[in-house]
C-alpha cells in the first residue's frame, strides 16, 4: 500500500498536509536562493562578530586560558587608554582631511582631463597610477622622501637653498598625522579623478550645451548643473572614502608603524599591536568591536541622512 | 586476453594505493619561523639532507609580523608545525603550553654536559620568563649576539679619528661630522626595538643590573637612574649626535641604506651586522665586511663603561607538543645548532653561533675575521645581561616613553613614570 515515507497510509488530511506543504515550498521558495548567501553571511560574518564581541570581555593573549573581565577593557579603553583616544582623533583628522581633498582635487583633475586636452588619456594613467601601487611601496617610498636626513625633500632642499623643505615630517608628532595624511590624498587623488571622469563622461550634453546657449559661465554649469549631476560620485567616493579611513593600515604601518609616540595611530594598526605584539587579544577584540560600531554607524548615517545613491561610474 | 587486463589493472591500482605507503617512510617535519631568511634556511636544509635523506624539511619562512599572526592563527586551530622559531621571554612563554621540553633531545645530543657548550647568554636566555621552579628549556637557541656600535671605517680613517670611548668625545665628533653632513650616529629610531636598544646601554652604563630588579618590582623605573639614563638618550637627540629627524626613520631598511652609502660614522646595531657580508651583491663598505668595526657604547657616566655587553638569542626554535615527528624534529633542530645545518648557517655570517666553537669555513678579509674573534672569544662570554625585557607590556611602555621624551611631549621624568606604571598593572 502507498504511504507516505513513515509508512503511514494515505488519508485526507495527510494529502491536505502534503499540499499545504507544497505551498509553503512555492511561497518561500526564495528562502532557498537566499540560503547560500544567508550560510556565508553567518558563517563569516555573523560567527566572526559574535566571536569577537565575546573575545573581548576576556582577558585574553589569544593562546592561553582566558579569565572573564566583563566589560573592564572597554572601561579601560574610553577612559584610560591615550592610545585608543589618539586612534580616535587621527581617524576624525583622516576622514575630513583625505576624503575632501581627494574629492576636490580629483574633481579639478577629471575636469581637465575630460575637457579634450592634448595626451589626456596618457595624464588620467599618469595621476592614476599611485592608486594602483601597493601602500607597503608608498610607505618605503615615502619615508626616503620626508627623511630630514638623505631624504629626497632634503637634498633638494640643501641643493637649491630651500632649507625649509628640510623639516622632521614624520618624526614631529605634531606634525606627522598629516604627513600621513599627505601620502594618502598623493595616493588616491588619482581614484576620485577617474570616478569623476566616469561621471562627467555620463553628464548628459544637451544639458551643457543649453546651458552654454543660456549664456552660464564655466563656473556657473559646474557650480549649477555639473556637481548637482554628480551627487551620486560624490556620494559614492564619500562611502568609499569612510571604508578606506576605516580600514587604513599598510601605509601607517609600513611609514611610521603608528609613531612617534602613537601620534599616527590608526585604529586597524593599534588592534594589530594589542593583539599580536602586546599579547592582549580581549583588548584588541573590545577595540575591533569599537570600530565595528563605527562603521556600522558611519554606514547607517550616510544611508539615512546622504542617501543611498551609490554607484561605480555614470 | 581480458583477464590479463583486468589482473595488470588491479596491480597498478595496487602499486597506486600502496605508493604513499612507502613514501611515508620519508619523515616530515615542519617547519615555521621568521628567521634565518628562506634562502639560508634552504642551504641548512640542503646540508642537513646530505646527511639526513630520510627528513623531508618543508620550510615557510615569512616577515616577522606576519609571522606572529600565523602562528597565533594555527594554535587556534591546532595545527602548529613540528618546529617553531622563538623569541626567549615573552614570545616563548605565550607558547610555553604549546611547547615540549627540550633537555633531552639535548642531553641525547650533546650529553649531561650540553649546557656548557653554549655561550651562557644562550642558555640562561632560553628560560627568561619561565614560571618559578619551572627550568625547562622550551627553545634550544640557535644563534646569539651582542648589541653594541658600529663605526665606518673609512669615515673615521680619512680623519684620523678613533672612535669614541666617552660621551665628550662622542659630542666632538658629532660637532665635527655635523658640520660635514655625515650623520653622526644614524639611528632609525622610528623602530622601537632600537630605541629600547640604546637606552638598554645607557641604563647598563649608568646602573648595570637595575632595570631587571625593576622588573621584578625590587627597585622602581622612577629610580633616579632610569631617570638619568632616560635624560641621556634625551641629550642623544639634543646634542645633535643622531642625526635629524631620527624618530621619523626606520632602522631597516631607511636608517641601512644611508649606512651603506657612507653617510654615516657611527650606528647602533649587533652582532648580526656582519651578515651584511653575507648577502648577494653587497655595497663596497659591505663586502667582506671591510668597512665596519664594532665599539663598545661610550661611557656617559664618567666612571667608566663596564667591561661587559649586552646581548641575546637572535633566535631559538622549539619543538611543538603537536608534532607528529618529536624525534625527527629534534634531530633537525641539533643539526641546525650544531650540525652541518648550523656550519652553512655560520657561513652565511648570519649572526653568532649560541654553540661554542663554530666557525664560518671562510673569511673575505682579516677585518672580518678580527671582527668575528672579538664576538666570540672575547665579548659574547662576558655577557652578563639580556636585552631583552620580560614583559610585552613594559617593553612597549619604554619604546613610548622614550619615543615621547626624544619628541619632546614628555620629560624623562615622566616617560619613566609610564614605564612604572605599565610594569605596576
Amino acid at each position: 500500500m502507498a504511504g507516505d515515507p513513515s509508512g503511514r497510509p494515505y488519508t485526507k488530511m495527510s494529502r491536505a498536509n502534503s499540499a499545504m506543504s507544497r505551498k509553503w515550498l512555492i511561497d518561500n521558495q526564495g528562502l532557498f536562493f537566499m540560503a547560500p548567501a544567508m550560510i556565508l553571511f553567518v558563517v563569516f560574518v555573523l560567527y566572526p562578530i559574535f566571536y569577537i564581541f565575546n573575545a573581548s570581555m576576556y582577558d585574553w593573549d589569544g593562546i592561553n586560558e582566558a579569565v572573564y573581565i566583563g566589560v573592564q577593557n572597554y572601561i579601560e579603553m574610553f577612559t584610560d587608554d591615550r592610545s585608543f583616544a589618539l586612534s580616535i582623533r587621527n581617524s576624525i583628522y583622516w576622514t575630513f582631511l583625505t576624503i575632501f581633498p581627494q574629492m576636490f582635487l580629483g574633481f579639478i583633475l577629471a575636469y581637465i582631463l575630460t575637457s579634450g586636452i592634448p595626451l589626456q588619456n596618457v595624464f588620467r594613467i599618469i595621476f592614476f597610477m599611485p592608486a594602483i601601487v601597493s601602500p607597503v611601496v608608498l610607505g618605503i617610498i615615502w619615508q626616503r622622501i620626508y627623511a630630514p636626513f638623505g631624504g629626497l625633500l632634503a637634498d633638494v632642499g640643501l641643493e637649491i637653498g630651500a632649507r625649509f623643505l628640510i623639516q622632521p615630517y614624520l618624526a614631529d608628532p605634531k606634525i606627522a598625522i598629516f604627513s600621513t595624511i599627505f601620502v594618502n590624498v598623493w595616493q588616491w587623488t588619482g581614484f576620485s579623478m577617474l570616478m569623476y571622469v566616469a561621471g562627467l563622461q555620463g553628464l548628459p550634453g544637451e544639458v551643457l550645451s543649453a546651458a552654454e546657449v543660456d549664456g552660464a559661465g564655466t563656473l556657473q554649469r559646474i557650480g549649477y548643473i555639473v556637481l548637482p549631476l554628480l551627487r551620486h560620485v560624490h556620494l559614492t567616493l564619500i562611502l568609499l572614502g569612510v571604508i578606506g579611513t576605516l580600514q587604513t593600515f599598510a601605509l601607517v604601518f609600513m611609514l611610521t608603524k603608528g609613531g612617534p609616540n602613537h601620534a599616527t595611530e590608526m585604529l586597524p594598526t593599534y588592534i594589530f599591536q594589542k593583539a599580536f605584539t602586546l599579547q592582549s587579544m580581549g583588548y584588541a577584540s573590545a577595540v575591533a568591536v569599537v570600530l565595528l560600531v563605527i562603521a556600522l554607524g558611519a554606514s547607517i548615517f550616510q544611508v539615512r541622512v546622504l542617501g543611498s545613491r551609490f554607484t561605480i561610474g555614470g | 586476453m581480458y583477464k590479463k587486463v583486468f589482473c595488470v589493472a588491479i596491480l597498478l591500482l595496487i602499486l597506486a594505493v600502496s605508493a604513499p605507503v612507502f613514501a611515508q617512510d620519508d619523515v616530515v617535519v615542519r617547519f615555521r619561523s621568521w628567521s634565518p631568511v628562506i634562502a639560508t634556511t634552504n642551504a641548512m636544509i640542503e646540508a642537513f639532507n646530505a646527511e639526513n635523506p630520510d627528513i623531508t624539511i618543508e620550510p615557510d619562512i615569512t616577515n616577522y609580523p606576519e609571522y606572529l599572526v600565523d602562528l597565533q592563527t594555527m594554535a587556534a586551530g591546532g595545527s602548529l608545525p613540528d618546529l617553531i622559531g622563538l623569541e626567549p621571554g615573552a614570545l616563548t612563554q605565550q607558547y610555553r603550553d604549546h611547547l615540549m621540553p627540550l633537555q633531552d633531545c639535548a642531553v641525547s645530543t650533546w650529553g649531561e654536559d650540553w649546557e656548557d657548550q653554549f655561550f651562557p647568554v644562550g642558555i640562561e636566555q632560553a628560560r627568561l620568563g619561565n614560571p618559578e621552579g619551572d627550568d625547562n628549556i622550551y627553545g634550544l637557541p640557535v644563534l646569539v649576539q651582542t648589541i653594541n656600535m658600529w663605526y665606518t671605517v673609512p669615515v673615521f680613517e680619512e680623519a684620523g679619528l678613533e672612535p669614541p670611548t666617552t660621551y665628550d668625545e662622542l659630542k666632538a665628533l658629532a660637532d665635527m661630522f655635523n658640520a660635514q653632513g655625515i650623520a653622526p650616529v644614524m639611528i632609525g629610531a622610528g623602530d622601537g626595538w632600537i630605541r629600547r636598544d640604546v637606552y638598554m646601554q645607557l641604563i647598563h652604563n649608568v646602573a648595570p643590573g637595575l632595570i631587571y630588579e625593576a622588573e621584578d618590582g625590587m627597585a622602581s623605573f622612577t629610580d633616579e637612574p632610569f631617570v638619568e639614563a632616560m635624560t641621556w638618550w634625551q641629550r642623544l637627540f639634543d646634542d645633535g649626535i643622531f642625526q635629524m629627524g631620527a624618530l621619523g626613520m626606520t632602522h631597516y631598511p631607511a636608517a641601512v641604506e644611508q649606512i651603506q652609502a657612507g653617510r654615516a660614522a657611527m650606528f647602533p646595531m649587533g652582532a648580526w651586522w656582519m651578515q651584511q657580508a653575507g648577502n648577494p651583491d653587497p655595497p663596497p663598505l659591505d663586502e667582506n665586511l671591510s668597512g665596519y668595526a664594532p665599539f663598545k657604547f661610550p661611557d656617559v657616566t664618567g666612571m667608566g663603561a663596564p667591561e661587559d655587553l649586552l646581548g641575546g638569542i637572535d633566535v631559538m626554535l622549539g619543538v611543538t607538543r603537536d608534532s607528529a615527528n618529536p624525534d625527527a624534529a629534534c634531530k633537525v633542530i641539533t643539526d641546525f645548532i650544531s650540525g652541518a645545518g648550523a656550519q652553512a648557517l655560520i657561513n652565511t655570517y648570519n649572526d653568532l653561533p649560541a654553540y661554542i666553537g663554530l666557525r664560518p669555513a671562510a673569511f673575505g678579509s682579516e677585518n672580518q675575521e678580527a671582527v668575528w674573534d672579538l664576538f666570540t672569544e672575547d665579548w659574547l662570554a662576558s655577557v652578563q645581561y639580556a636585552r631583552q625585557l620580560k614583559s610585552p607590556d613594559v617593553k612597549q611602555a619604554l619604546e613610548d616613553a622614550l619615543a615621547a621624551v626624544a619628541a619632546g611631549e614628555m620629560t624623562p621624568a615622566e616617560g619613566m613614570q609610564l614605564v612604572q606604571d605599565a610594569n605596576s598593572m
